[in-house]
């Protein structure tokens, strides 16, 4: 993600009459975004909060007082499972993102730049996913894995997750591919530029956004879920399922110090990439080609 | 855009075939024999057997018509307000968030990579009826003492904005992102009115965004059950909801299945006249 | 689902689940390991061990594989109803499940018989209330793992008053203050109670009372929410003024809030059990009993209960908690709390679930369902 892609490189606006009331308004929106996303980061604020309390009983509900002691590694991995269950969550995030982020482009690309038979079919195909009650979903894997001998388990979380995230990435990267220009595209072919040099050079950067939009998407949806999951996972944990189970008891402080620690990951490395991006100075840099 | 005619080629055949034969084997094959089930009477312990039985149909219908339309009207809700919520953010960091346009989308999702439950948990500390935010407006006397958030509509409706507002903002973004910014300085020459300007350029090119998004909201927000399960109160009960618990407590398969595949069927429908309202055949593919 | 895959010509030769032979024990001996799903953080722990599991091993040589993958009864059994349906083995060879979905995979045919001459320490430690329980007559599946009751939780300040009865939830004066449970059994056994009713006995038309009951109260805005584990930090909050409760949730709330109470109605409470029991098939039907007798230990149950504070099916293990809590308070707070070892008096007031044939569990689920989703 470090990769900047862009279309163009984002030109300053050009002078004109309304460039003095833009200016006087130019705040609104940085500010109202702010706003937005401050939103979305207040339960984590608790979360990282109730990370540092000293619960009195089993239940982490009512703050008591200050303490780091979930921080250090004996106490943080104190519990296996739990361990294990991050572990697992992780992987079946990457692996099932990476997937259906894949297969879901290429069918957002088949759909929008391509004719073909069944198309129409396709698209109902898709939606169907996305319109389905988990606990259906999940009870009918279920049923087919068991009738086909396969034990549940790792494997068939991932097969679940895909199943469910596709649909989400064909949309996201569909808003990106339809109404496409291939002029760019047949200009690299007139330049004499093979197929396939023509998808990583021109194809690929344009549709990226949508593409990291969308798999970003199917992360969330993958780690979150715990309905499909809690069918076909077997012996298998995940952070929903062991979180879910320990609720019964009471949820430990060592989940919400696994959970910000995990975002912590995601703001370093965004307060990184914003820091880098400032040292390399100001002037839009000239867009960078994945690939 | 596709619309030059050619030869048949195997290209999109060869794109679409990983994800549609998973999609196949994983999807169309289980929810086939989930169809037949919806036909099948019976109980769980003596087996359900395939009669037919098309009354599973209009049985859940009168049953949970409550429910049904509840959900449907929230969902409708939960998209309009997502959309006016993430619309002008999504523009923002489209247009102007410059280099770091990425990071904002991962800024976005970031909490989303937390577990549910201690989301929600976070939610309830903050909005319970004597929490830091209600308690202090009802000491101000702002509020009335019997005020509560949780456990109404608002709560569930609060709970479902917050979880799929992300599914909202990024098709927008992605949308909003691929516009020409020169072509948004000619529509303000041209029109001389930043609001016509939006309106006749903007808004058009974002359409796809906007469809896409409340894809990505609706359909799932109205088959929810878990901010209904755990926010919600007495009469906010959604069709999600019904439907989990006849599969995982009343192990009642017949009736889940058919009231899944009406509301699937109500989705369908929806989707399609949606995607008639907004014009173009080419934004449903 | 069996009977859906069947249905459906897709593998699965039983139709019913008494049709599964009870063809004995897999072996006759122990094997050295033993799988074992249990719930989440519901054996004791200690520096990021967990003690009894390690004197098993030390004492028997039986290696664990312990996994905490059961979040409720449930959605558990819909994941090993196929196997066992189909007279397959599942992974584990012991489960915890709640007594009532244990009467109902003993009337499945999907547990094995115990062998009570492997349990000599269930025989001389286990509580009177624990043999011979109404949902596994003489034990003959199943044994205690932890237990609880099903009573009232309130916050006397904002009750005003005591509660004593189960009548008292439905006083019109707490409006939007009343939690009550979306687990159906817990629900209408304290309301059938709270009619004189004796759970045991009820009949459709006393579900239907008591279902129009609760829908009276409902509609009167008495209840805020029907709620599952969550209640308790709605509790907690004073989102709600009086809930039933689960004794083990109040005994830890109380280290937060020690104004809290819980209280067996007058009319009665529930008394629900976790118990271990050893599925169709497992392949290491020995060495689970062998972990079954292990923790009738006193020393052993003491340990267990100490860290999770539910009720103990081991009455001895109390005056070891008061020997331990010479040294550490914590221990007595947890052997003198009713909560953990209740009563006679609370006991004497305890009754158990109905046993629900399939019929019977459709037509209550029914009425229930038309109480929670208005």
């Amino acid at each position: 993600m470090a990769t900047q892609v862009e279309t163009k490189p984002t030109a300053p606006p050009a002078p004109g009459p309304h460039k003095e009331r833009r200016k006087k308004r130019a705040w609104i929106l940085p500010t109202y975004t702010g706003v937005i996303i401050a939103y979305l980061f207040i339960p984590i604020l608790v979360m990282i909060m109730f990370g540092f309390n000293e619960p009195a009983g089993r239940y982490n509900f009512q703050w008591e007082g200050f303490t780091t002691k979930w921080y250090n590694p004996d106490r943080l991995l104190e519990f296996e499972d739990l361990n294990e269950a991050v572990k697992n969550s992780l992987l079946i995030g990457v692996i099932s993102t990476f997937v259906s982020t894949v297969f879901g482009s290429l069918i957002a690309l088949a759909l929008t730049r391509h004719r073909f038979r069944g198309r129409a079919g396709l698209n109902l195909g898709l939606f169907l996913p996305m319109a389905s009650p988990e606990v259906v979903l999940g009870v009918a894997l279920l049923a087919l894995f068991v009738s086909l001998n396969v034990n549940t388990g790792f494997v068939t979380i991932v097969i679940s997750h895909v199943m469910f995230c596709i649909s989400y990435v064909v949309v996201t990267v569909k808003a990106r591919t339809s109404g496409f220009d291939r002029s760019l595209e047949d200009a690299a072919k007139d330049l004499g530029a093979d197929p396939w040099t023509t998808f990583w050079t021109v194809t690929f950067p344009l549709i990226f956004p949508g593409i990291l939009a969308a798999s970003l998407l199917a992360f969330a949806l993958s780690v979150d879920d715990y309905v499909i999951t809690s069918f076909n996972a077997g012996g298998t944990v995940t952070i929903p399922l062991w979180v879910y189970g320990a609720s019964r008891i009471g949820v430990p402080p060592q989940v919400n110090v696994m959970g910000t620690l995990l975002f912590g990951i995601g703001v370093i490395y965004v307060l990184v990439s914003i820091f880098r991006g400032r040292r390399q100075g100001a002037v839009p840099s000239p867009p960078v080609k994945a690939g | 855009m596709a619309r030059r005619s050619r030869r048949w080629s195997p290209v999109p055949y060869l794109l679409t075939l990983p994800g549609a034969l998973w999609l196949t084997v994983f999807f169309i094959v289980p929810m086939f024999t989930m169809f037949s089930v919806s036909f099948q009477e019976g109980n769980f312990e003596e087996g359900f057997v395939f009669t037919g039985y098309w009354q599973n149909y209009t049985n859940v219908l009168t049953r949970y018509d409550t429910q049904l339309f509840r959900s449907l009207a929230y969902g409708l809700i939960v998209t309009l307000v997502t959309l006016c919520l993430s619309y002008p953010m999504a523009y923002w960091i489209a247009r102007r968030g410059g280099k770091n346009k990425n990071l904002f989308l991962l800024l976005i999702l970031l909490p989303f990579f937390t577990p549910f439950i201690i989301r929600t948990l976070a939610w309830k500390q903050l909005l319970g009826d004597n929490s830091i935010i209600l308690g202090t407006l009802k000491g101000w006397n702002l509020l009335p003492e019997s005020y509560q958030v949780l456990a109404t509509s608002t709560a569930v409706l609060s709970g479902l904005i917050y979880n799929f507002l992300p599914f909202m903002a990024l098709p927008l973004y992605v949308a909003l992102e691929r516009m020409d910014p020169s072509l948004l300085d000619a529509a303000t020459d041209l029109y001389s009115n930043r609001r016509q300007a939006f309106l006749r350029v903007t808004l058009p090119l974002s359409l796809p965004g906007v469809f896409a998004g409340s894809l990505l909201t609706f359909i799932p927000a109205v088959g929810d059950f878990i901010n209904a399960d755990l926010l919600g109160g007495v009469n906010t009960v959604m069709i999600g909801n019904v439907i989990q618990r006849e599969f995982v407590t009343n192990l009642d398969y017949p009736e889940g299945a058919a009231l899944s595949f009406l509301l699937m069927g109500m989705i369908v429908i929806g989707v399609f006249l949606y995607a008639r309202v907004l014009g173009t055949e080419e934004l449903t593919g | 689902m069996s009977a859906f895959l069947a249905a459906c010509g897709v593998g699965g030769s039983n139709e019913t689940g008494d049709q599964n032979q009870d063809d004995g024990l897999t072996t006759t001996k122990e094997n050295g390991e033993l799988n074992f799903a249990n719930w989440p953080l519901y054996i004791d722990r200690a520096k990021g061990r967990r003690p009894t599991l390690d004197d098993f091993t030390k004492a028997s040589g039986i290696q664990v594989n312990y996994k905490e993958n059961i979040q409720d009864n449930e959605t558990f059994f819909g994941t090993i109803q196929e196997p066992l349906a189909n007279d397959q083995a599942i992974e584990w060879d012991i489960v915890v499940l709640t007594d009532w979905m244990i009467a109902r995979m003993i009337r499945l045919g999907y547990l094995e018989e115990l062998d009570h001459s492997l349990l000599p320490n269930f025989e001389a430690h286990a509580g009177q209330i624990y043999k011979d329980p109404v949902y596994d007559p003489s034990n003959a599946h199943s044994v205690p793992w932890q237990s609880g009751i099903t009573g009232i939780g309130y916050d006397p300040k904002l009750t005003g008053g005591e509660i004593t009865s189960f009548n008292q939830l439905f006083d019109p004066s707490l409006e939007g203050k009343v939690g009550m449970f979306k687990e159906m059994r817990d629900t209408f056994t304290l309301t059938l109670l709270s009619l004189d009713i004796d759970p045991q006995e009820a009949s459709i038309a006393d579900i239907e009372a008591a279902t129009e009951k609760l829908i009276e109260q409902r509609e009167q805005g008495i209840v805020r929410q029907y709620y599952g584990n969550e209640y308790a930090d709605a509790l907690l909050r004073g989102d709600l003024a009086a809930t039933m409760a689960w004794s083990g949730d109040v005994f830890q709330l109380q280290f937060d809030n020690p104004d809290l109470r819980f209280v067996v109605p007058d009319e009665g409470g529930v008394l629900w059990v976790d118990n271990m029991a050893i599925p169709q098939n497992a392949a290491n039907p020995i060495d689970a009993h062998t972990f079954m007798d292990f923790v009738y230990d006193p020393e052993i149950a003491a340990q267990i209960t100490g860290w999770v504070n539910y009720i103990c099916p081991v009455p001895e293990a109390q005056d070891l908690l008061l020997k331990q809590g010479e040294k550490d308070s914590y221990y007595k707070t947890v052997a003198e709390s009713p909560l953990v070892f209740p009563t006679p008096e609370m006991e004497a007031n305890l009754h158990g679930y109905k046993d629900l044939t399939a019929d019977e569990e459709e037509q209550w689920q029914d009425l229930f369902q038309s109480v929670i989703q208005g």
